[in-house]
């Protein structure tokens, strides 16, 4: 299976390649492959259907438990048929379609990326190789439904549904990584059997809450059902395929993988039932609204979707077995009419019902398929459709208390999804002549062939159910239940109740399409379309712009570009941070004192702090360096006292050389007008303060702890025998920590290199004035003198 | 003294930060510089004071007399005082470079542009789309 | 000790420091040659020459097993390997691309090149560094060069004011950080990384412990861009020259990484700064992504996503697991190659549409149909940043996310998930407007120039590399995944023994 997987991959890579030689056949030539592997899939058909499922098993990242591993259970395994299997008509039928388009091959190439990753997605056995698949699905989604990217409606249709499905995949993600959690595995296969485990455990609504959104999104149930009618904005090979047939179904076919692990409790069977029940019957009606083909396809789509969730909602073996047969069902017709639908739109250059007419003559067999498809989504009989309609009645009524609800919605839903069938099937073909921008021909082989042989199906599994209900249909409803069941499909049970509620759908149903061209503009569609169709959708637009906004305003809030109040920030934080743990603490004390103060060491420190404040008070930038210099000084002296002269000589050297540099620079800059709040000089002086205060108080707490002059002692001992020098500082310097003084020459040769840089660049601007490039110069020789 | 002078570097470091956040860049200088001799300050207040008398050797003794100051931290901030100076340097040059672009020394037209550009929901390339 | 038998433990390390010796070895023949034969074009293949004898150096001591050389100052073996490899390629990777860069810039000075060997030997010292002291040297070493790298080239105030900003803010971070080392060393009476846990026990002064490692942390975060130290990262990233960028972005996040993994995994074994470090991967990842979101101009939206990842890395730190400090390297490493690129492609681009750092991403609408191999490898570095399969940048999510939900930190995992499905809203942009969008569609692509510089083959190439190894890297993450993780359980058994 990993190459059934990978081989569409690399198809999907070499693609564009074949079509360049290929040209006008590559359909034919690229749909091999597809072809192919569901020829291997149906020869499964026998082994799981017998009951046994394949698991197959690559390592992949051992220590995480990622591996690369399938199953191919009757649920994969009918899934996978429909994704290569329709897969191959679509493939085939874009050859046709999209012949002559300038990106021919890059559409083949999305189109098979799309293929694999659902093809992975149902066979995937891993959560993690599920998850990558089902975002791969998205993004290949709106790759193809952006592909016409020049209109911008296309695009926000793309983006639409990215963000959606992609966004609802995120939170799948997060729903089954607790759910792996509470099962302790990473496979599907395993987690099937701990169904009661996971029910009990008390994360089961979080996995619950986070898997449906996940499953919602992607199968656009109410309120995300808005972003798969504007998804008709692709291709129509590609409505075909992903948004009818394929990738929509997805969560369905997540709810159904999860429904013995989750299901079965009251808040599946509510939450589900009535989601699903409510999008059904809006959207079937919703259908009724449009007369663009592919929105009313669009909107049975979605209502399908809505019925499958709600089946799998109700779970018992009757509802999961309506389940399995509708989603055959709905794929063979809805595959057919999207086709025929862009088959129509390919000659005529319209798909709207009230300007088509009379194709009949012209596109006989584009109508034979069609029809036989409407058909068959109307749930006539003899075909496959009115079967499906048939079980999922059975569900309805036998599914207890809530079941009335199930049978009035099903029956609500299908009489407009018969309506919308007959529009879509009978109007284009029958009538009048409608008003076509060119003369309408009969499309090329590959494009009638595919519709025609879904179609062909539909009659055929409604004539002889047992094609495929002994088979694969019972395999998949087999692995939804977790336990074998049997049933046999046919078309005819005598007079019954589900037969009654087909009658009484078939009346509402002529009914309202003998109407139709009243009801379809009437207020009460207009109503309901601009509620639920249009709202949720610029509720969507609404919510990113407001999300942008947000970001712009807290950008202006906390990033305003200005350097001080960056500092100011990262002050504040060292404030708050620092202060609260110190806060916390309860053992700091006053210091003992070995020295007492002598007059003039207090009189030198009055000094400093004086100096200092004039520096920050003065505006008079002379007056700064003065007491600058007179605080520097004064701590050069207090070096002295307390017997560090190599310091104090150092601290005058650079004191004087840094007064030195600020007054030549001074020289040559302007002072600055503007003056800043009192507000924010007050602001700014409470958090230098604390910072001060909290740098004070970490002092004491030092100094209140005995000082261990081990170090000090050790190399004072040393200094006059191991390296014969008198002065400890120095022998330190030169000697012992020789290795941090080199690094620390290396820090200002650093200095000086970018000083030089800078410089350089400078001598370059030819505004510089000349002057002021030498006295920094000089600064640069003195950096290195020093060192 | 030892507690005095952690107060004395307290405030100046109270005082330099304060500085930091002025508008004018020189003040800005000022501070970093105030900051330089507040950090020292402190690390020599920590390796606990001696009077009078500094960590060196007599002639004709292999080892200092007791008491005599702690030579350790004195070594520290030696380094300390001299990469300060070049970092001083370095930031002097690039407050000048700044000037000769800007032809200001004002710390607020420090403001690279973050986007001031209003969001508008009609045109798509201001809306922010996929 | 004696002199001679100093000199030969340090002959007897070099092996332990080749990478480091050699590359600031032939830093300084940079310079020297560069003082005689001023711009020499001969100057960055020097470096980039040592650069890949480096590199291969590495490779051979992968295996290797851990221990230290210098006396103690600096780890070796199979983790100082891995983490130089990162610091290494990237700086490969950046000499490569900035020749071309910068001579259209006409700011091709060689000692460009030296600043960047002087950092990665910096970064090298950082990213391995055992004691307290190694770590400051390295760090200090590392930023000064980047400071001046910031302010190198362009003649617009943006450069040299985001100079400005990146050296003032970074001189208080190192005061912090110095000011925690000395707090530390009060505390534990050692700066050797793995001897202060048995030296707080000893003495006892919590509180002093514990304000150290608060004011080491601030240093960390300031070098790793972590709200709310991140602010001068958009500034800086926007004004640097973009290739130079995306070596500030990768490897000096790296090396400050890997020397917080070190710090906390051999020198805070207690659990008490998970919980702090889980609060600012959140804000990070927020704000970061926040931010992000609205950024007309593509350098500052990848300095802001930038932020957001050094979320994502702090999250696998959070775990506080072999596993989870595996994930970091790992995610270190693909955030490398993605980012390099990513810069690579922006630099290329800037004499496209607006020009210069006042390049705003509409003005490239449909740049991808004119430079589809720029266009496709950004798709590649968008997508892998976002942390979408096939790519890299999935498998390194997974592997800080899964290490945090094992140790117990779901919320925090939902929280990092929510946050990169934000930003895919912004990376994706980027493809979007490069190939979905043309340049009709937008006013300002429309007045922006097509002044096209026609790249070299040869920095094509090395994107298209770029956005290659994250496909491989993806394919053989377990075997990465598994060699990085066997280097923490390694030393972790190595620690446990008496």
């Amino acid at each position: 299976m990993l190459w059934a997987v990978l081989s569409i991959f690399v198809l999907a890579a070499v693609a564009p390649f074949i079509a360049r030689v290929t040209k006008q056949a590559t359909g034919w030539v690229l749909g091999l492959l597809p072809l192919a592997v569901f020829a291997y899939f149906a020869q499964q058909i026998g082994p799981v259907a017998d009951g046994t499922p394949i698991r197959q098993v690559h390592a992949w990242v051992p220590s995480l438990d990622l591996t690369l591993s399938f199953y191919l259970d009757g649920l994969s395994l009918l899934f996978a048929l429909l994704v290569t299997g329709i897969g191959t008509l679509i493939v085939v039928y874009a050859g046709g379609y999209m012949h002559g388009h300038d990106q021919y091959g890059r559409f083949f190439s999305q189109l098979l990326l799309f293929m694999g990753a659902m093809l992975g997605l149902v066979v995937a056995d891993n959560i993690i190789a599920f998850f990558i698949f089902f975002e791969l699905t998205s993004f290949a989604s709106y790759l193809l439904i952006g592909f016409y990217h020049t209109d911008e409606d296309n695009r926000q249709a793309a983006r639409k549904a990215l963000v959606v499905t992609g966004g609802g995949g995120l939170a799948l993600l997060a729903g089954l990584l607790l759910l792996q959690q509470v099962t302790g595995t990473m496979e599907f296969s395993e987690m099937l059997a701990l169904g009661d485990t996971v029910r009990a455990h008390p994360y089961y609504t979080g996995i619950f809450v986070l898997v449906i959104l996940g499953a919602f999104t992607k199968s656009a149930q109410f309120p995300f059902h808005f972003w798969l009618p504007a998804a008709m904005a692709g291709p129509t090979p590609v409505s075909a395929y992903l948004h009818s047939a394929t990738m929509v179904k997805a969560g369905v076919f997540l709810l159904a993988r999860l429904s013995p692990v989750l299901g079965g409790t009251d808040l599946w069977l509510y939450t589900l039932v009535s989601f699903g029940a409510f999008t059904m019957v809006l959207s079937a009606w919703l259908g009724l609204r449009y007369t663009d083909l592919k929105q009313i396809l669009a909107y049975t789509t979605v209502m399908v979707l809505g019925l499958l969730t709600m089946l799998l909602g109700v779970g018992t073996s009757a509802a999961v077995k309506a389940a399995m047969v509708f989603i055959l069902v709905h794929a063979l017709y809805k595959g057919a009419l999207f086709m025929m639908a862009g088959s129509v739109d390919h000659e005529t250059g319209t798909r709207d019902v009230l300007e088509l007419g009379g194709l009949r003559s012209e596109m006989p067999y584009t109508m034979a398929g069609g029809l036989l498809a409407a058909l068959s989504m109307a749930g006539l009989p003899p075909l496959f459709g009115f079967i499906g309609k048939e079980v999922t009645y059975e569900a309805a009524l036998g599914a207890g208390p809530i079941g009335i609800v199930v049978l009035v919605a099903s029956v609500l839903a299908n009489a407009a999804l018969l309506a919308g069938a007959l529009v879509v099937g009978i109007k284009p073909f029958f009538g009048g002549e409608g008003s076509f921008t060119r003369h309408p021909h009969e499309a090329p082989v590959s494009m009638w062939l595919g519709p025609g042989i879904l179609a062909t199906l539909g009659l055929a599994f409604g004539l002889v159910p047992s094609l495929v209900d002994q088979t694969i249909l019972q395999a998949a409803t087999g692995a939804v239940l977790q336990s074998p069941y049997e049933f046999y499909l046919a078309l005819w049970h005598g007079i019954n109740a589900p037969l009654i509620a087909s009658l009484v759908t078939f009346a509402i149903g002529f009914a309202l399409y003998v109407q139709w061209a009243r009801v379809q503009p009437s207020g009460f569609m207009q109503a309901l379309d601009g509620f639920f169709g249009r709202r949720p959708a610029a509720a969507f637009e609404r919510g990113l712009f407001e999300m942008a906004r947000l970001s712009q305003w807290t950008t202006r809030r906390v990033q305003d570009g200005t350097f001080r109040h960056y500092l100011l920030t990262v002050l504040s934080t060292f404030v708050v941070l620092v202060g609260s743990s110190l806060l916390l603490q309860t053992n700091i004390q006053w210091p003992t004192e070995v020295l007492g103060v002598r007059y003039y060491e207090a009189a030198l420190a009055g000094i400093i702090v004086l100096a200092a404040l004039v520096a920050v008070r003065t505006h008079e930038r002379f007056i700064a360096i003065l007491a600058l210099s007179i605080g520097g000084y004064a701590i050069a002296l207090l070096y002295l006292l307390f017997g560090a002269p190599d310091l104090a000589m150092t601290q005058f050297t650079i004191e004087t050389l840094s007064i030195i540099i600020l007054v030549i620079v001074l020289l040559n800059l302007p002072g600055i007008s503007g003056q800043v709040s009192l507000a924010s000089r007050v602001r700014d002086a409470v958090v230098a303060t604390g910072v001060g205060a909290i740098i004070t108080t970490i002092a004491l707490t030092v100094l209140s702890t005995p000082l261990d002059r081990y170090v000090s002692d050790y190399l004072a001992s040393r200094s006059y025998t191991e390296a014969r020098g008198h002065n400890i500082v120095n022998v330190i310097l030169v000697d012992f920590r020789a290795l941090d003084t080199m690094g620390e020459i290396g820090v200002l040769a650093m200095a000086a290199l970018g000083v030089y840089v800078l410089m350089r660049m400078m001598r370059q601007n030819r505004d510089t004035p000349e002057a002021s490039i030498e006295s920094d110069d000089k600064v640069l020789t003195e950096a290195e003198e020093t060192a | 003294m030892e507690a005095l002078l952690a107060i004395v570097s307290g405030i100046l470091f109270a005082c330099s930060f304060y500085l930091m956040m002025r508008r004018n860049l020189l003040r800005f200088v000022i501070g970093l510089i105030i900051l330089g001799n507040a950090a020292n300050l402190l690390i020599f207040t920590m390796g606990r004071l001696t009077r009078d008398h500094p960590p060196v050797i007599p002639y004709g003794a292999e080892l200092p007399i007791e008491p005599y100051a702690n030579p350790l931290p004195q070594a520290l901030i030696l380094t300390a005082i001299v990469i300060s100076f070049g970092l001083l340097v370095f930031a002097l040059v690039l407050v000048f470079r700044n000037y000769l672009t800007t032809n200001t020394l004002d710390a607020d037209t420090l403001d690279a542009a973050e986007p001031d550009e209003p969001l508008d929901v009609h045109t798509e390339t201001r809306r922010l789309p996929a | 000790m004696d002199l001679s038998e100093a000199y030969l433990t340090l002959w007897s390390d070099l092996d332990g420091v080749f990478s480091m010796a050699l590359v600031s070895l032939v830093g300084l023949i940079v310079v020297v040659v560069d003082a005689f034969r001023n711009d020499h074009p001969s100057l960055p293949w020097m470096g980039a020459a040592a650069l890949l004898a480096s590199i291969g150096w590495e490779l051979s001591v992968l295996g290797d097993a851990p221990g230290t050389a210098l006396f103690g100052a600096v780890r070796t073996g199979g983790f100082a390997a891995f983490v130089n490899l990162i610091i290494l390629v990237s700086g490969l990777l950046t000499i490569v691309l900035s020749v071309p860069y910068l001579d259209q810039l006409k700011r091709a000075y060689g000692e460009v090149y030296a600043l960047i060997l002087f950092a990665t030997a910096g970064m090298i010292m950082l990213g391995t560094a055992n004691t307290l002291i190694s770590v400051f040297v390295g760090l200090e070493t590392m930023s000064i060069c980047l400071y001046i790298m910031t302010g190198l080239v362009r003649e617009d105030e943006g450069s040299i004011e985001s100079a400005l900003k990146y050296f003032l803010l970074g001189a208080f971070s190192t005061g912090f950080f110095l000011y925690g080392i000395a707090l530390l060393y009060g505390a534990t009476g050692t700066m050797v990384l793995p001897e202060m846990a048995a030296g707080l026990e000893a003495s006892g002064s919590t509180l002093l412990f514990w304000g150290g490692v608060a004011l080491l942390l601030i240093g960390f975060m300031f070098k790793v861009s972590a709200v709310p130290f991140h602010m001068w990262t958009p500034d800086v990233y926007q004004g640097a020259p973009t290739t130079l960028t995306g070596y500030m972005s990768t490897a000096s996040k790296a090396s400050a990484f890997a020397s917080l993994i070190l710090v906390l995994f051999y020198a805070l074994p207690t659990e008490r700064w998970s919980l702090v470090l889980a609060f600012i991967a959140v804000v990070t990842m927020v704000l970061g992504n926040v931010l992000a979101l609205s950024q007309p101009n593509v350098k500052r939206m990848l300095a802001y996503s930038s932020v957001a990842h050094a979320g994502y890395v702090l999250v696998g730190l959070t775990a506080a697991s072999p596993a989870g400090y595996a994930g970091a390297l790992y995610y270190l490493l693909v955030y490398a190659v993605m980012n390099i690129g990513a810069f690579g492609v922006m630099a290329f681009l800037e004499w496209d549409g607006k020009e210069g750092r006042e390049q705003t991403l509409d003005s490239l609408a449909g740049i991808g149909f004119r430079r589809p191999a720029l266009g496709a490898s950004m798709g590649f570095f968008m997508f892998s940043l976002t942390g979408l399969p096939p790519l890299a940048g999935f498998t390194g999510k997974w592997f800080v996310f899964a290490p945090a939900v094992n140790a117990g930190l779901t919320w925090l995992v939902f929280i990092a998930v929510l946050m990169s499905a934000v930003s895919a809203y912004y990376y994706l942009r980027v493809v979007y407007v490069f190939w979905m969008l043309s340049p009709e569609d937008v006013p300002e692509a429309a007045e922006a120039q097509n002044a096209a510089f026609p790249v070299p083959a040869s920095s094509i190439a090395v994107i298209v590399a770029c956005a290659v190894t994250l496909l491989v890297l993806f394919v053989l993450s377990g075997n990465v995944m598994g060699f990085a993780e066997g280097l923490f359980e390694e030393a972790a058994s190595m620690a446990s023994m008496p």
